[in-house]
């Protein structure tokens, strides 16, 4: 693990440091660096896909993690599906498939066919706890009722046949393959992400769709809810090193909870975006991975033309956040681009000290004419040097096509990583077989607490 | 494990495509256009503190001034307007050791606030913000001190008051009382019960009198009938709502269980007119045709509108803002009628937005 360094620190050292300083930009600033430089090295990761064949019904894979135990557990989610359920799978590396582990229907005790919105999907909702080897994972909505074609939290929230029952936690011990107990961690709402404090046994959470912040106690299974962020419902929470909790309002701006002072705090600037035709809305958390020191995180934003932060919680009283850059190609700002589309996620550390990113491209007969043997979409595997922030393309997704979208990546306890697809059937994962000499054993640790 | 014989659905079926459509969008506002506005003046500041921001009380001025409390981790006392070069919500200031604001009532010289804080309930007392600027050009705001009138019964939390011209008139949860707003001198006038808040009528001011009646409060004589009007057969119980905004002293309420009723000194109260899609009902206003509009219904609530005319209830659905701030509004606690008949309503939420509701306007 590397030695804990502050961002002064950091940067003096860095052999990039001119380059880094001159993309420095605290928020309000909001600058668009220019690309850096890429370079490619295509020739060492293999890519192979999972589906999930034991639930080819699945359509969406929101959440994938390391467990407590350094295997990958991914969400096979069924929210297209009436009376759809989400089901858990863990890759096995000795039979090289993934095994099912769970269903949360099952495991909360609330059917596919009640007739109420469905325990359909895990939405970056994975959280390990190392000392006992649990996995905690909470659900979230969108799966209709099985006899209804669509489910709103909004139109059913008042009809007891069909709200969604709640978000339900299940603690699943990954030790003795079980689940220990489950319970509702958010009546009629959903868990858009969760986080695990594990030194203070507590669990946060933001629900869906009202967009509060939630808190859990572990030890008393009791519920705090500290009140409303806003409406867009941001995508990621994390830890800092003084037990306080970050993530970000409609408009960008970051939103902590420090437990000394018991509230909710909003930073007065927007995360940095593209000034040109953004103004900071919708600029929330989409992922976010720590430095594998705790200094600071790395975050993607939510909105079109993705940017990737750096942030430094540790330091002053509301942290420098780094904009550095794009993550996406440039195209016609007069044209709404789908968040599908325009996407960057599945942040990870390898063990290689580099920071891993998926970013989709695009063909675009203006901005980007790729080669017509090329997919229209393609999900790019980006290596990232901390330092000198230098962007390496390593690998490219590309099938099932389209493979754009990844929500979440992880790496394992032999260093190999992993991604979480959303686009075409069959939904499954991809495993990255990472070269050797950029692998090492428990590359997993320090552990990722959020989801 | 509980499981029902539902068949599933026919995702093949013709009434997909209408019947998604309609769970899709049809929880939100169906008619008329609501604006949520930030708690601050863009561009030119930050919003109240979000914490600190839940809009609990609302009033307005001959002249169109909004004058507002909010509740949370503070309280502060706004003024906002939105007509001519304005657009501008002002936060006049933080009232030190208060938790809840539970109403503002705006005199000719004054701003009277009700508040309520570890300590029990109390008076504050400003002057009002004139919001005379051009907020395109120039401008130029003053922060006046907020003066603490005191306690009015020692450890009884206020419940509400009313402004009627320069008099203000208020509840803690066992007095009645009056205050001057130029003297600013609360006098206790008598001994109430109930709980909600408080209408006013013709020359009277009314509150919940038990489960069965309402007391009335004459304006003229500062006296207090007890049991001064019966209670319409129906559920009562829960504090009392009035709509505001009142025309010829008209007055709509709903007992426990939705169902509503208009009021007034010159007519007692009416038939059952209708019932709210949920439960409690909340603030409501009435606008210049006579419509009135309210939210209905905790946690997430649905605005609905009672139509004279028509003599029909509305369920307008969930309410939502999509221009220039995108929001869901959840939780609201107050409303007034604005100065062209738009209705303010006070969001009771963090980050607490002022929204303000156009209705549709009528086919001729």
């Amino acid at each position: 693990m590397a030695k804990s360094m502050g961002r002064r620190a950091f940067l003096k050292s860095s052999a990039g440091c001119a380059a880094g300083i001159g993309w420095i930009a605290t928020a309000s600033e909001a600058k668009c660096p220019p690309a850096p430089r890429v370079a490619r090295d295509m020739n060492d990761y293999h890519v192979k896909y999972y589906p999930f064949v034991d639930y080819p019904e699945s359509d969406t894979c929101w959440s994938l993690s390391v467990g407590p135990d350094g295997r990958i557990y991914a969400a096979a989610c069924g929210e297209g599906i009436p009376g759809g359920v989400v089901k858990v799978f863990r890759y096995n590396e000795t039979t090289d498939k993934l095994d099912f582990i769970l269903d949360a229907a099952s495991a909360a005790n609330d059917p596919g066919d009640s007739g109420r919105a469905t325990q359909c999907k895990i939405h970056y909702s994975f959280a390990p706890s190392m000392h006992d080897g649990v996995l905690y994972m909470a659900t979230h909505l969108s799966g209709p009722p099985i006899d209804l074609p669509a489910y709103s939290p909004w139109y059913f929230w008042h009809d007891p046949e069909r709200c969604f029952k709640g978000s339900a936690l299940i603690a699943y011990d990954t030790k003795a393959d079980k689940v220990l107990w489950s319970d509702t961690l958010i009546p009629k709402e959903g868990c858009r992400c969760l986080l695990h404090d594990e030194e203070r046994g507590l669990l946060y959470a933001i629900s869906y769709p009202r967009d509060h912040f939630i808190i859990y106690n572990l030890k008393t299974r009791e519920r705090r809810d500290m009140g409303r962020i806003g409406s867009v419902n941001s995508q990621a929470l994390f830890l800092d090193k003084k037990h306080r909790v970050w993530t970000t309002s409609d408009y960008g701006k970051l939103v902590r909870y420090d437990p000394e002072r018991g509230r909710l705090e909003h930073s007065s600037v927007s995360l940095p975006h593209n000034p040109a035709f953004q103004n900071g809305w919708h600029s929330v958390f989409y992922d976010v991975v720590a430095q594998p020191d705790g200094e600071c995180v790395y975050a993607t934003t939510w909105i079109a033309q993705p940017r990737l932060l750096r942030i430094w919680p540790n330091e002053g009283e509301w942290p420098v956040v780094e904009d550095l850059g794009s993550m996406t190609q440039d195209r016609d700002h007069t044209m709404p681009v789908d968040t599908f589309v325009d996407h960057a996620g599945g942040l990870v550390f390898g063990g290689d000290g580099m920071l891993y990113v998926v970013a989709s491209r695009w063909r675009d007969p203006v901005y980007n004419p790729m080669p017509p043997e090329r997919k229209r979409h393609e999900g790019v595997i980006w290596r990232i040097h901390p330092k000198t922030l230098q962007r390496e393309e390593v690998a490219v997704l590309s099938e099932p096509d389209p493979a754009q979208y990844v929500s979440r990546g992880a790496i394992d306890h032999n260093g190999d990583l992993y991604f979480a697809h959303i686009g075409a059937k069959p939904q499954g994962i991809y495993k990255v077989t990472v070269p050797k000499n950029r692998k090492k054993k428990n590359a997993h640790l320090p552990i990722r607490m959020w989801g | 494990m509980m499981s029902t014989q539902r068949k599933k659905y026919d995702m093949n079926s013709p009434e997909r495509g209408p019947l998604s459509h309609e769970i899709m969008h049809g929880a939100f506002m169906k008619e008329g256009t609501m604006v949520a506005f930030p708690a601050c003046f863009p561009g030119a500041t930050t919003p109240i503190v979000a914490d600190e921001s839940l809009i609990t009380a609302l009033d307005i001025t001959p002249e169109g001034i909004v004058h507002g409390g909010t509740s949370g981790k503070k309280v502060h006392l706004f003024a906002a307007a939105f007509h001519g070069v304005k657009g501008a919500v002002f936060d006049i200031g933080a009232v030190d050791g208060a938790e809840q604001c539970v109403a503002v009532c705006s005199g000719s010289t004054h701003l009277i606030a009700a508040v309520n804080g570890p300590q029990g309930g109390r008076l504050v007392r400003t002057a009002p913000e004139s919001m005379g600027s051009d907020m395109i050009q120039e401008w130029g705001f003053s922060r006046k001190p907020i003066e603490d009138l005191g306690e009015v019964a020692p450890g009884d939390p206020m419940q509400h008051a009313v402004a009627v011209k320069d008099v203000v008139i208020g509840t803690t949860t066992s007095r009645l009382f009056s205050v001057n707003t130029e003297s600013g001198k609360p006098q206790i006038v008598g001994e109430v019960t109930g709980a909600g808040r408080l209408g006013v009528s013709g020359g009277g001011v009314y509150g919940l009198d038990g489960a069965t009646h309402l007391w009335r409060y004459d304006i003229a004589n500062g006296q207090i009938q007890r049991h001064a009007v019966a209670l319409p057969a129906g559920k009562w119980g829960v504090p009392l709502m009035w709509s505001r905004g009142n025309r010829e002293g008209v007055l709509y309420t709903a007992d426990n269980d939705g169902v509503l009723f208009r009021f007034s000194e010159k007519n007692g109260f009416s038939a059952p007119l209708g019932k709210a899609p949920l439960t409690p009902v909340g603030p409501m206003a009435v606008t210049f045709d006579g419509r009135m509009f309210g939210f209905c219904g905790t946690e997430m609530a649905r605005m609905f509108g009672y139509d004279p005319a028509k003599k029909e209830v509305t369920d307008i659905g969930v309410a939502l803002s999509v221009i220039e701030r995108r929001r869901y509004g959840y939780t609201f606690a107050d409303a007034i009628t604005g100065r062209d008949g738009q209705i303010y309503f006070g969001e009771d939420d963090n980050l607490g937005h002022l929204w303000l509701y156009f209705p549709k306007i009528r086919e001729i």
